[in-house]
């Protein structure tokens, strides 16, 4: 979709003058929250699981490590382990091993404040293999060398995923770059030839690309994040706090925000040939 | 509204006050009275035909006069005898016919228009005095006229944008299609032209409006005391009459040329005195320019509209009127992308009239809204269609029981079909399947009376009842309940198939409605309405403006229909002879299950749809203050509008009462136009409004390297971006008619948003482009600089 908006973006501004400028806007201060960055995967850990707490919008400071927290990640086949703090506010994992299917549930014991985290991982369809193609002439892309993705799609409604790209080594990481999509509209296709790159590439340049398998409630959680984190404009959302699944097990207690997730991960690579 | 006339001033208030006197005068007849007679017939302007709207037909010696209704009909009951009947409407010689009336006997009068006296203009149509004298309040009448001469952005005369500038009126902003009336959503306003139902009124997402100025005639908004006759939305309802034929006495051929659209409009008799066509486009050529430039020259981006009418008179007392209209927004981005909607409409009325004093008028119309986008090759081939579509039929019937009661009552039914998404892939190698979101169907019938009364020479009341019943159908397809907590996504369960065509829901609503007047004086009234208004389809649209995309969804088991209610009072005042009409309304509404949505609803491709929706109330409450000043060199309005609207939706703003995006506390608009010349009249508008109710957060987190905003509190529009102001500044030219010809023309100047305000359609908030660990507030205005424009009008 990046490519039709410079589309949209003429067709505007040939009519219009629309124009955003940078405000200043008083906020109030905020009572700092719990915020939950942690994942479990398939493939060999350790696990990593990261926590702050909130701070005022317009912070230029990191936000503060929450350090000492007790954390404990257990799986249904009766494994408990308690994560070490390796780093202020990072805590991993030494032992249990993620497994498609497999249930696991993290607690956060946070001073008085006990929370608690509950996810999967869901089944993956994996990658076939990434292939370049060059574009000459093509309506809507400039001419060069694009990456396609191949690969599968498993039948039955109800698989999720995000797709992570790395050009040259680099995560694309723009809050446009985070694409999450559900497999109603490709339920069981084979899912052949899409570019993953917008920009043409040069002989040379490596695209790496991770397809995660999302539970339902993750994937709501990152849609609603891009929802919130692209914003911007005539046909905005609007703003509400994305969804957490890591509660207070004091319902009167502080909400925690974030997200620990179990993913499947699969990854493909390419080296641009000439 | 019809007429623009020259004529002095001093004749002009001598002629108004006319009619008053004669309305004043009419008294109930004994229906005992022997040898009564009726005198009944049409009043048209001499030259086009036109009916004359409010004329005075009048017998001075008895003192017994009526008014032409919207038709230019009267109906004046006599005793038989030789009298003199006096026509007259301001702006136009008056006619004094003598006849003896020995029974019924049928009169119709053409008036010619009055002779050019002085420079001053006096924009009628609707006599000054109705502001006092009828029962209707909080109705706000435009003729195409006046719209035409306020300044337009891009040039582009704008239905919706002059609307915008009435009391009661507001918008989440510029560019968001659609108006909001008195704190009702977009949805809520029943948008008929001739009829049909406009589903979307917007063209380029909401940038100008589905009307093209060409085939409008006028438009009247009711924001309360909605007629009986009229129902299906809980807000308003803006009647958009089509231009006719006006059984035209030649081809008269219109046209303009815009920055953004050309237009080209024809009306001609085809019979004379019987049949008459009036045939109008238009089309914007923003796509012409992208063809300039290389890349995109297989681009194309346009809109257009093409309304139709025909009038044919079948016999002295029978007229069939047919209009039709098709509007359309199409993009395609070479053969990587393309997207188009727009609204398609067909109506068909009769009006008959069976007695002097009965009349009917048979109607069947057609309405649709549909859209389709896709990728036309490649492996992600796909196309995507929504389709909305009416089948209305309808009888209404008007009945003069006596000089004191006018009765009107009728029927309607509605057959809707929703296809609210089918997506196909396009070929084999397409990574897409098909899906489709179950069609539904649902019938909406509506039964009602209405009788407006005199009481009394001071009071006057408008009372009756609309019966209105909904049936959700089954279309062979399943159906689900939805439970869960409230507040929260809820899940489909006791999935069962409906049988096509059967009754899954029916609904049931009794809608009063009651208006009344009291006379304090000549120049001044008392009003106050009440009305119920139950609304079964409803926008599904979860974005701060609708989009196209937007599907409409009927009531169904789990969505029950909205319903208003709504009081007001007004004090009606004129001044100086009806120069000024002024009016101060306060009213007060609560509306029920309005419906919004979780949190990052999915509102499209969603065959769980009902399970994103969330319930709740709404209220609305505000007092307007309107002058306006419709004779002279002068004219416009000043109107002041302070309000409130807010709901309680349980799962958003943690179940407390918060306002709604469009509230604005304070709305004030003043619009001007004066003629300085024969050739020249300047205009200006001048928009003031509090910023709309927006939400902020105000803490953050980090996830996955990407800052996500944290609402304190889960607190929905909780701030106010700056408030709103604009003025604009127009003008237009005629060019000096020559004798041996019959064209004229004139220039249209304009400039929008004249001292360069940018104004905030939103504030955001997001990270640094460039620095992603620093975040900003970014406020987005939709038009960023001074815009002026020019553009070129001809008849002849």
């Amino acid at each position: 979709m990046k490519r039709f908006s410079f589309f949209f973006a003429l067709l505007m501004a040939g009519l219009l003058t629309s124009c955003t400028d940078v405000v200043d806007v008083d906020l109030p201060e905020p009572e700092p929250q719990l915020a939950v960055e942690g994942n479990i995967t398939d493939q060999p850990g350790p696990y990593t699981i990261r926590l702050t707490r909130t701070g005022a919008y317009f912070t230029k400071d990191e936000l503060p490590a929450v350090r000492g927290a007790q954390l404990t990640l257990a799986d249904n086949e009766g494994t408990t382990e308690t994560l070490r703090e390796t780093a202020p506010g990072v805590y991993q994992t030494s032992q249990i091993r993620g497994k498609i299917g497999n249930h696991y549930t993290l607690t956060i014991q946070d001073g008085d404040q006990q929370y608690r985290a509950l996810t999967e991982i869901k089944r993956t369809p994996g990658i076939d293999r990434l292939e370049q193609q060059i574009k000459t002439n093509e309506p809507g892309w400039d001419d060069g060398y694009y990456a396609l993705y191949n690969g599968p799609e498993l039948p039955g409604v109800g698989d999720y995923y995000r797709f992570k790209i790395w050009l040259n080594g680099e995560l694309q990481n723009d809050p446009d770059d985070l694409v999450v999509r559900d497999d109603a509209l490709v339920d069981g296709n084979y899912i052949g030839d899409i570019e993953l790159n917008g920009k043409p590439l040069q002989v040379g340049d490596s695209v790496r690309v991770q397809l995660l398998s999302l539970p339902r409630d993750y994937y709501y959680f990152l849609n609603e994040m891009y929802t919130q984190i692209n914003n911007v404009g005539l046909f905005s959302s609007p703003p509400a706090n994305v969804r957490t699944n890591v509660l207070n097990l004091s319902a009167t207690g502080p909400k925690a925000v974030g997200y620990f997730a179990g993913t499947a991960v699969r990854s493909a690579r390419l080296t641009i040939q000439p | 509204m019809k007429i623009i006339r020259n004529l002095g001033l001093a004749a002009g208030l001598l002629l108004a006050a006319a009619p008053a006197r004669s309305q004043q005068q009419a008294r109930p007849e004994p229906r005992a009275v022997a040898g009564k007679a009726t005198l009944s017939g049409y009043l048209r302007d001499a030259a086009t035909g036109e009916p004359l709207v409010g004329a005075s037909v009048f017998v001075k010696a008895l003192g017994i006069g009526v008014n032409t209704d919207e038709k230019g009909f009267y109906a004046l009951d006599l005793p038989t005898g030789p009298h003199t009947v006096t026509f007259q409407i301001i702006g136009y010689e008056p006619v004094n016919q003598p006849l003896n009336l020995t029974g019924d006997l049928t009169r119709s009068i053409r008036l010619s228009a009055a002779r050019v006296q002085t420079q001053e203009v006096v924009v009628a149509g609707r006599r000054a005095e109705d502001n006092v004298k009828k029962t209707e309040m909080s109705v706000n009448r435009l003729d195409m006229k006046t719209v035409k001469l306020m300044p337009a952005l891009l040039g582009e005369v704008d239905v919706v944008r002059s609307i915008q500038l009435l009391p009661g009126v507001t918008t989440v902003g510029e560019g968001a299609s659609g108006f909001n009336v008195r704190g009702g959503g977009v949805d809520q306003n029943l948008i008929l032209m001739d009829e049909i139902p406009v589903y979307n009124v917007s063209h380029l997402f909401g940038f100008f409006s589905a009307f093209n100025p060409d085939a409008v005639q006028d438009m009247t908004l009711y924001k309360g005391g909605i007629p009986a006759r009229y129902g299906g939305r809980l807000s308003s309802l803006l009647d958009v009459k089509m231009r006719d034929g006006h059984q035209a006495e030649r081809l008269a051929i219109n046209g303009g040329i815009g920055l953004i659209s050309s237009r080209l409009a024809v009306e001609a008799p085809l019979i004379k005195d019987r049949t008459s066509v009036a045939l109008s486009a238009r089309r914007s050529y923003g796509d012409l320019a992208l063809k300039l430039i290389p890349e995109q020259r297989k681009n194309q981006a346009y809109f257009y509209d093409l309304n139709l009418k025909l009038s044919h008179r079948l016999s002295a007392r029978d007229q069939l009127t047919v209009t039709g209209y098709r509007g359309r927004d199409v993009f395609n981005f070479a053969d990587v992308f393309k997207n188009d909607w727009g609204n398609t409409g067909a109506s068909a009325r009769w009006t008959h009239q069976f007695s002097p004093r009965l009349f009917a008028t048979f109607s069947g119309v057609i309405g649709q809204y549909d859209y389709g986008l896709g990728v036309p090759k490649g492996t992600q081939a796909f196309e995507w269609t929504s389709r909305l579509r009416n089948y209305t039929g309808k009888a209404d019937f008007s009945y003069q029981l006596n000089a004191a009661n006018t009765l009107s009552a009728g029927v309607s039914g509605t057959r809707y079909r929703f296809e609210p998404a089918t997506v196909k892939p396009l070929n084999a190698e397409s990574i897409f399947v098909s899906l489709k979101v179950d069609d539904q169907q649902a019938g909406e019938y509506a039964a009602y009376l209405d009788n407006e009364q005199t009481l009394s020479p001071r009071l006057q009341v408008q009372y009756g009842l609309r019966l209105s019943v909904f049936d959700f159908l089954g279309s062979g397809t399943a159906i689900s309940d939805y439970v869960g907590a409230a507040g929260q996504r809820k899940d489909p369960a006791n999935t069962r198939t409906a049988k096509n065509g059967s009754v899954v829901k029916r609904y049931a609503n009794l809608e009063p409605r009651a208006s009344l007047r009291y006379t304090l004086s000549e120049t001044s009234s008392l009003k106050a309405s009440y009305n119920r208004t139950t609304q079964y389809i409803h926008l599904i649209s979860n974005t701060t403006a609708a989009s196209p995309l937007d599907v409409w969804t009927p009531s169904t088991n789990n969505i029950r229909p909205e319903r208003g209610d709504q009081v007001a009072v007004g004090y009606f005042r004129n001044f100086r002879g009806g120069v000024y009409e002024a009016s101060a309304e306060v009213f007060g509404k609560t509306m029920s299950n309005q419906i919004d949505y979780v949190n990052g609803a999915n509102t499209l491709l969603n065959k769980n749809l009902e399970g994103e929706l969330l319930y709740g109330d709404g209220r609305a409450y505000g007092a307007e203050f309107f002058v306006k000043r419709s004779q002279g060199k002068l004219t416009g309005w000043v109107s002041y509008t302070l309000s409130r609207s807010e709901r309680q939706i349980r799962g958003i703003n943690a179940d407390r009462w918060y306002p709604n995006k469009y509230d604005k506390t304070h709305n004030l608009s003043v619009v001007g136009m004066y003629q300085l010349s024969p050739r020249l009249t300047v205009s200006s508008n001048f928009a003031y409004g509090t910023g709309v109710a927006t939400t902020f957060p105000n803490a953050r987190f980090v996830y996955d390297g990407l800052v996500v905003p944290v609402v304190g509190g889960d607190a929905r529009n909780n701030y106010r971006v700056p408030a709103y102001h604009r003025l604009d500044l127009g003008a237009t030219l005629k060019n000096r008619p020559r004798p041996d010809s019959r064209w004229q023309s004139e220039w249209v100047f304009s400039v929008y948003n004249v001292y360069n305000r940018r104004n905030p359609y939103g504030i955001y908030f997001r990270q640094n482009e460039d620095n992603p660990r620093q975040t900003e507030a970014v406020r987005l205005s939709v038009f960023g600089s001074v815009i002026p424009s020019v553009s070129y009008n001809f008849n002849f």
